[in-house]
């Protein structure tokens, strides 16, 4: 009897080639394809817009101190005004949305599944969530950095720029100075984007991965109000978070700036890490 | 690429699947139910036969990876016991020869799913391997899985996107896959199960049948060599059905196997070539279909108001297993000449009203296998 | 493992980075007579720096206090950070941090400013020519430095002890400290360290150690230092536009605060325990005077009205032990350095030293 031979070559491709980049591409067209991005991105460009608005409107900045103050007279502050006053909520709950729904999402949906079996690698899934997170952060204060300036030089005059220490800068180096400021706040938010991360990979609902996210946060913020255990404050998510400003003295005061981003720093390491952990031996059954 | 000679299993023969193997044409080109073993005997895991796993096991000859020469899926002692202690999967050792179109039959809650999760790296065995195409699972699943193809409990896409961006998403989570020819091969797949004209459509505006064919798509972004299909045809119109059937064995006939579940008895009758029966957890029988058939005997049924008379009669003759209802006698027949029977009865005044060979479906045999009926819609 | 190898890599070098930077460095011996002579003969052209405060003085939390006593009393607690920079023989500035703004004294010699960023408000303060500079630099000369090192031991060692208590590193300088160490027991300060430059020989940091507790009631220093001197334009400051400038004239110079080397004295406000207590209603025209000497030194303030029992402060002094002498009576409040007495009679004394050393001061004290 002669061999019976399904003759038939394997699919194997194996020089294919690596197309890694193509998921973290797929992850921002994700991230950014959705109309809730769109709208979250959209409320942020509205916060200068209402600030400008209501001095405007107000006639002067009354004796509203700090940043908010300048606004009337140098239209260059409502860029870092707005990026102040989106700090404490509008941008960590735009971080909280988005992290939150990361893994959740996916898993709520079912696409885990087709991603894991497709197969994407679960490290290589979850470096791509983190990407695209950051990137979120970095295009949320962007967002406020630009539509804070064409605001400013549509409602008041601008011109150049007095830093915190009384040294006048012209209207390039605040600019800049404000650059490294959206940079620095976005940098700020990545502790959260991985305590959301965390807690995306805990869950298949995204809803409850946000609130839970937003949970830490109060948290965190409520542990910061209270002075008895001021011992603990410094190593709290937020505490380095104003230290932003410090780009606006002469020279700039790095120490607070570096302190905040190795803070950053070791809360990303620590719920990446955990995240990791989680993605990676988790039982993907949704 | 498979060069065994199938004289290295001279045992084989004894096997009547294998020997109906000898005979049949390479394979691809009979998809037909029963006549459609597409592999060697030397791969035919026969039910039951512990000598197939060392015909599995036979040395890879060509080089570079997978070649084809074992089984592409073979699982040893496969358990999944959840944290609330339930054991959804007992330790099952399954075997699906290259080439097979493989129905995964069993009722819902069965552990079909569940077991496929294990195949696919989804979610960790308790204890118990599995390896694909040659490799364990997960350990290999990045150089395994893009030569599977997978549906796993029903379609799931972004219902935010279009079906074409939602395919172009998966495929570019698989880093083989060829950015360049993306666009392309997404056209190629949308059209093969019928969707092109759905391409740039939400998937949230497709019905649950549309869904289900996008997500044979994903499978169909990139050659494969093994397709694992949970329920392929769930949700689908019978025009659906019939098409993706008629998909899934132009599929087996380019030489990919295929696994499919599916709780349908009617879809493992008409399109496959191996069947295994899942039950509770426990993989209760595999076999080719053929076997399975082939212990389907032929009964003959009596119809008459003398039932107490002619299962005496009918005993008396030599039938078999005679069983006496309220309206009727049936009996195995064996080899007995059915006419001579038939005039035995005359003879004996048995009145008959009816009389006939009637074979017994394979849904007679499984429900009588699991103790559980089956969903036969359709 | 992996997230418990990142939090302990984490933890790690959160907690063991500072004690890796705080180890002692070895230094040649030296006694506290030499050390002090040092500092005598300590001269720098220039500096710059960022100095850090921390002040625990345990006092409690007033709310309700008003905006300016609530800047005041925001010194006194927490922690603090300042940038400064010198440039002999009377150029200085310092900047203090604050969050989201800043407050800055600078001079130049002949113009002094004061700006806050938050308020931008400029205060210009023209400086009569040359004020201090005969005061410093020649009378230091004059002496021997080794003489006033051993006169000021002399005079201290009644009331103190002074030794070289060991080494460390401030600033990422070697320095030795420099202890003193009350030798009364009626006194709530523990000790007082000087970190001292070994280089230098310029005062780097001071420690208040209270008699109770492990943390410092008042710890100030440089956290980074560097000893080349900054360019003269630090020291320039020209109102920004739009800010609101007010002129004043100094009637003397003896007491302009940003003179003279910046040392962290300079900035140290619990260092006045008068002032512990704003918003008292002091009357200016009794003047303060000081019963008690050294350590257990009493400021006797008159007049005090004590506020009526309703608002935080008056709260607060509900709630304080009533205590009854042969001076009459009134309530003590103590913190862990600050003790005050308020008599009935609207004495108020206020030291660094124990209840009973007040009661004692009170008793002792002219009416």
């Amino acid at each position: 009897m002669a061999a019976e031979v399904v003759e038939r070559t394997p699919v194997a491709r194996p020089s294919a080639g690596r197309h890694t980049v193509a998921l973290f591409a797929s992850e921002l067209h994700l991230v950014f394809g959705r109309a809730r991005t769109w709208v979250l991105l959209a409320v942020l460009a509205a916060v200068p817009i209402l600030i400008g608005v209501a001095i405007k409107l107000s006639g002067s900045s009354g004796d509203a101190e700090g940043f908010l103050g300048q606004v009337a007279g140098n239209g260059f502050f409502l860029v870092v005004a707005s990026l102040a006053l989106s700090l404490p909520f509008f941008l960590p709950t735009a971080v909280t949305v988005i992290s939150g729904e990361s893994l959740a999402g996916e898993a709520s949906l079912g696409t885990l599944r087709n991603l894991i079996t497709a197969p994407a690698g679960r490290s290589r899934l979850l470096a791509a969530k983190m990407v695209a997170l950051a990137l979120f952060c970095l295009a949320a204060t962007m967002t406020i950095w630009v539509s804070g300036l064409i605001v400013g030089i549509v409602l008041f005059p601008v011109g150049d720029v007095v830093l915190l220490s009384g040294t006048t800068v012209s209207l390039a180096d605040g600019l800049f100075r404000a650059l490294g400021i959206a940079l620095l706040i976005a940098t700020s938010l990545l502790g959260l984007a991985g305590i959301g991360l965390f807690v995306s990979s805990l869950t298949s609902t995204p809803l409850a991965a946000m609130a839970a996210t937003f949970c830490a946060f109060i948290v965190f913020g409520i542990l910061g109000a209270i002075p008895q255990i001021h011992v603990i404050h410094p190593w709290l998510l937020m505490y380095g978070w104003t230290s932003f400003a410090d780009l606006l003295r002469d020279p700039p005061y790095w120490h607070e700036i570096g302190r905040n981003l190795l803070m950053q720093g070791a809360y990303l390491a620590v719920f990446y890490a955990a995240a990791w952990a989680r993605l990676t031996s988790r039982d993907v059954n949704g | 690429m498979t060069t065994e000679p199938t004289s290295a299993h001279p045992a084989k023969p004894a096997d009547p699947a294998a020997v109906e193997h000898g005979e049949t044409q390479p394979a691809a080109k009979a998809p037909a139910i029963g006549a459609g073993e597409t592999q060697p005997a030397a791969k035919a895991p026969a039910i039951g036969a512990g000598e197939t796993q060392s015909a599995a096991k036979a040395p890879a000859i060509a080089a570079g990876g997978w070649s084809g020469s074992g089984a592409p899926i073979v699982t040893a002692g496969l358990t999944k016991r959840f944290r609330s202690g339930q054991v959804a999967v007992d330790a099952i050792d399954l075997e699906v020869p290259a080439g097979s179109i493989f129905g995964f039959l069993g009722p819902n809650g069965s552990g079909k799913t569940t077991t496929i999760r294990m195949l696919l790296g989804l979610i960790a065995p308790t204890s118990g391997s599995v390896e694909l195409l040659g490799e364990p699972m997960p350990k290999a699943q990045l150089s395994v899985l893009p030569r599977v193809g997978a549906l796993v409990e029903g379609p799931a896409f972004y219902p935010f996107w279009t079906g074409q961006a939602n395919l172009l998403r998966f495929d570019a989570a698989d880093r083989t896959a060829d950015p360049r020819t993306r666009k392309a091969r997404a056209g190629h797949a949308l059209e093969r199960v019928g969707l092109s004209n759905a391409a740039g459509k939400k998937v949230r505006n497709y019905s649950l049948g549309m869904r289900q064919r996008l997500a044979i798509a994903v499978a169909l972004m990139q050659p494969r060599d093994l397709l694992v299909l949970d329920e392929p045809t769930n949700g689908l119109d019978p025009q659906g059905t019939r098409e993706v059937r008629s998909l899934i064995r132009e599929l087996a006939n380019d030489g990919t196997t295929i696994f499919t579940s599916t709780h349908l008895l009617a879809e493992v009758e008409q399109l496959c070539t191996h069947a295994a029966v899942m039950s509770r957890g426990r993989l209760l029988r595999q076999s080719t279909m053929t076997e399975l058939r082939s212990e389907l005997r032929p009964r003959l049924v009596v119809r008459t108001p003398d039932l107490q008379q002619a299962e005496r009669t009918l005993t008396g003759l030599g039938v078999t297993d005679v069983k006496r209802t309220d309206e009727f006698v049936d009996g195995d027949p064996g080899e007995l000449p059915i006419d001579k029977l038939a005039a035995a009865l005359v003879a004996a005044d048995v009145r008959i009203h009816g009389f006939g060979i009637e074979r017994p479906s394979l849904e007679d045999a499984f429900v009588a296998l699991t103790g559980e009926g089956f969903d036969v819609a359709e | 493992m992996v997230p418990v190898t990142a939090v302990a890599v984490v933890a790690g070098v959160g907690a063991l980075g500072p004690v890796v930077a705080d180890a002692s460095p070895d230094l040649p011996g030296i006694t506290a007579q030499d050390l002090l002579a040092k500092v005598q003969t300590a001269k720098v052209d220039g500096l710059s720096g960022t100095v850090t405060s921390s002040t625990d003085l345990g006092l409690p939390a007033i709310p309700g206090l008003g905006a300016d006593a609530a800047k005041f009393t925001d010194l006194l607690t927490g922690k603090h950070t300042a940038r400064v920079a010198f440039a002999a023989p009377d150029k200085a500035r310092i900047s203090v941090i604050d969050q989201m703004a800043e407050r800055t004294v600078t001079t130049d010699g002949k113009t002094a400013w004061v700006y806050d960023s938050s308020r931008r408000e400029a205060t210009k303060l023209a400086l009569p020519a040359h004020p201090g500079k005969p005061e410093v630099a020649p009378e230091k000369q004059a002496y021997d430095p080794q003489a006033v090192a051993k006169q000021f031991l002399a005079a201290i060692d009644p009331s103190t002890k002074v030794e070289v208590s060991g080494t460390e590193k401030v600033a990422g300088r070697d320095a030795y400290k420099l202890r003193l160490i009350p030798k009364t027991d009626k006194t709530t300060v523990g000790s007082v360290t000087l970190a001292i430059d070994s280089k230098t020989w310029i005062p780097l940091e001071v420690t208040v150690m209270p008699r109770t507790g492990k943390d410092p009631a008042v710890q100030l220093g440089f956290s980074s230092v560097s000893f080349s001197t900054p360019d003269s334009s630090t020291f320039s400051f020209t109102p920004p536009k739009g800010v609101k400038v007010t002129e004043q004239k100094l009637p003397t110079a003896r007491h302009i605060e940003p003179k003279g080397l910046p040392k962290p004295n300079a900035t140290k406000p619990g260092a006045k325990p008068g002032m512990v207590k704003p918003g008292m209603g002091m009357a200016d025209r009794d003047k303060p005077t000081v019963v008690g000497k050294a350590w257990e030194s009493v400021l006797v303030l008159r007049g005090a009205k004590l506020p009526a029992d309703v608002g935080p402060l008056g709260q607060l002094l509900a709630k304080a032990r009533t205590v009854q002498g042969t001076w009459g009576s009134g309530k003590i409040l103590t913190t862990k350095m600050v003790s005050a007495l308020i008599t009935d009679d609207g004495r108020v004394f206020v030291g660094l030293v124990t209840p009973d050393t007040l009661e004692a001061a009170a008793a002792k004290a002219p009416r």
